[in-house]
């Protein structure tokens, strides 16, 4: 198996002529957590959305287990942020979660018993079998993120990108969503979460990112994730570090 | 066919026609997009009866269709720039067009037979007039089978990319990791409903089509929870909207299109009406409900 799941080249970035991202290398080995972390602002979504070619990066590109996206796209899943759709979308959640499967579907076809029943499974996994006939409208944050991550895993990819996965959401929720990035792990599949909640960075994920604009740190959690680090990506100066790492 | 029939016939059918891609058009948010397109065909009928000198022409309404699609992507284009924000590209787009439009009409190019107040809200009564005949006996008004054609295209097209359009309409960031080709789908799909509101223009005119693809899909989303039911629903309310507004505008000896587009507007104020006392309703018998033990 190759041991890289994913890897950027000089990936940079900019909306207009405003830079975001600038010379980005990253390397994912597989079968990790990895959190993409850093401050408002710092590019981390824009950096996931330019690797999965959602937006067109100035210079630079990803390569997914050794090949260009288009080669191996079944294997990538994407979860963007539930705030970027509209929850008034007339749909059950077993709809939406259905969706997950779609890449493999051809013209005139519809997605029938088999398409449903992954889909099905993928509620279970998350927690939410007795939401299916819900409609979305209905749903509450953390049951929306719930929804958009069985969707990711209908679809079965290798390889998981998730923008804020852990944003917005009740305990219960949270538990969920982790304990299936964790069991994701020991299938030996891998997950990327753009993240900012620093004080849980350690116990979610066992590689980290930090980035402002730039890669400021790569790593395992216990090599990259230091204060010395954080203070760098989060520009803080140095004598002001009181309550901020505990 | 009698010439009463016939004409209902072509409402119902101008209604379901528009009304079909008005599902997946007000899913995205893109209705007044509708209206830009149906201002930028004016100057693509024009030339294109210079061209074909018949209104009918399917050469005519394909010509006119890319004219509308030019508003789509050259809005499209100028908001991708980062120059221009919100929906202001359409703003700067049709208006020229449509402006274009009205100096060829009113030049007499090409001696067109549009006066100002068809093209604001069409006539369904001329545009039902020139009867196709089969072995010499009359099926109908002849517009009624362009009608067919559009609405049946507009059928195939969905039925084929059902789950495709769905999926890029509630969530195009999501559709596009998936690998489908979402630009291509919208280009294909904008297209079509600038064909039909081109095809449309004559019976409805640039001002009341936009009612005929809004109002039904807007009306079916406020009391549908599956995308499949809200189709069905636009598909009934059309329908119904266009025999009661015909009817309407029999009885008041006014315009027909306008009669549709009003009693449309009529239904989606009852519906909005209906919700929302239904939803204060359902929020006072919850509130009256004891908070749950946790």
């Amino acid at each position: 198996m190759c041991p890289v799941a994913c890897r950027t080249r000089d990936l940079s970035f900019a909306y207009g002529v405003d830079p975001v991202l600038r010379g980005v290398d990253l390397v994912v080995p597989t079968g990790v957590v990895m959190g993409i972390v850093g401050p408002n602002g710092a590019g981390k979504s824009t950096l996931i959305k330019a690797m999965l070619g959602l937006l067109r990066p100035l210079n630079g590109g990803a390569e997914f287990f050794g090949q260009p996206l288009a080669a191996v796209r079944q294997k990538v899943g994407y979860m963007p942020q539930s705030t970027t759709v509209d929850w008034d979308f007339p749909a059950r959640v077993l709809d939406v979660v259905t969706m997950g499967t779609y890449s493999g579907l051809g013209w005139l076809r519809r997605p029938g018993r088999p398409e449903r029943d992954r889909a099905l499974v993928a509620l279970e996994q998350t927690g939410i079998p007795e939401l299916a006939g819900q409609q979305i409208g209905e749903l509450s944050g953390g049951q929306r993120q719930r929804v958009f991550l069985a969707r990711a895993l209908a679809q079965a990819p290798e390889l998981y990108f998730m923008d804020e996965p852990f944003q917005g959401i009740d305990a219960r929720s949270q538990q969920a969503i982790l304990g299936v990035l964790h069991r994701l792990r020991e299938q030996g599949r891998t997950v990327v979460i753009v993240h900012h909640d620093l004080a849980t960075v350690a116990d979610y994920c066992d590689h980290v990112t930090l980035l402002n604009r730039r890669v400021i740190a790569a790593g395992s959690v216990a090599e990259a994730f230091t204060r010395a680090n954080i203070r760098e990506a989060y520009e803080v100066p140095d004598a002001d570090d009181s309550g901020f790492l505990r | 066919m009698s010439f009463l029939v016939g004409t209902v016939l072509l409402a119902v059918v101008t209604a379901v026609a528009c009304a079909l891609p008005g599902v997946f058009v007000v899913l995205r948010r893109g209705s007044m997009l509708v209206d830009a397109i149906s201002h930028a065909v004016l100057p693509g009928i024009v030339v294109g009866y210079f061209f074909t000198h018949d209104l009918d022409s399917p050469l005519l309404i394909l010509g006119a269709a890319l004219a509308g699609l030019v508003v789509v992507l050259g809005s499209e284009y100028l908001g991708r720039s980062g120059l221009v924000t919100g929906d202001a590209p359409q703003g700067l787009v049709f208006p020229a067009l449509f402006s274009v439009g009205v100096i060829l009409v009113t030049l007499n190019f090409a001696n067109v037979h549009l006066d100002t107040h068809a093209v604001l809200v069409g006539d369904l009564n001329l545009a039902a007039f020139d009867q196709a005949t089969l072995a010499g006996i009359s099926i109908g008004p002849s517009y009624l089978y362009v009608m067919l054609g559009v609405l049946l295209l507009n059928l195939t097209f969905i039925a084929a990319c059902y789950p495709r359009l769905t999926v890029t309409s509630f969530d195009p960031l999501f559709a596009r990791s998936l690998g489908i080709g979402v630009r291509r789908l919208d280009t294909v799909f904008m297209f079509l409903v600038s064909l039909t509101v081109t095809a449309a223009f004559h019976a409805a005119g640039a001002i009341l089509v936009v009612a005929l693809v809004v109002v039904p899909a807007a009306t079916a989303h406020l009391l549908a929870s599956r995308l499949l039911v809200m189709l069905a629903l636009t598909v009934g309310i059309a329908a119904g909207g266009a025999l009661a507004g015909f009817w309407l505008a029999y009885a008041l000896d006014a315009a027909t299109s306008a009669g549709m587009a009003v009693f449309c507007g009529l239904c989606f104020t009852l519906t909005l009406l209906g919700t929302r006392l239904d939803r204060r309703h359902r929020r006072r018998a919850a509130r009256r409900q004891p908070l749950p033990v946790s």
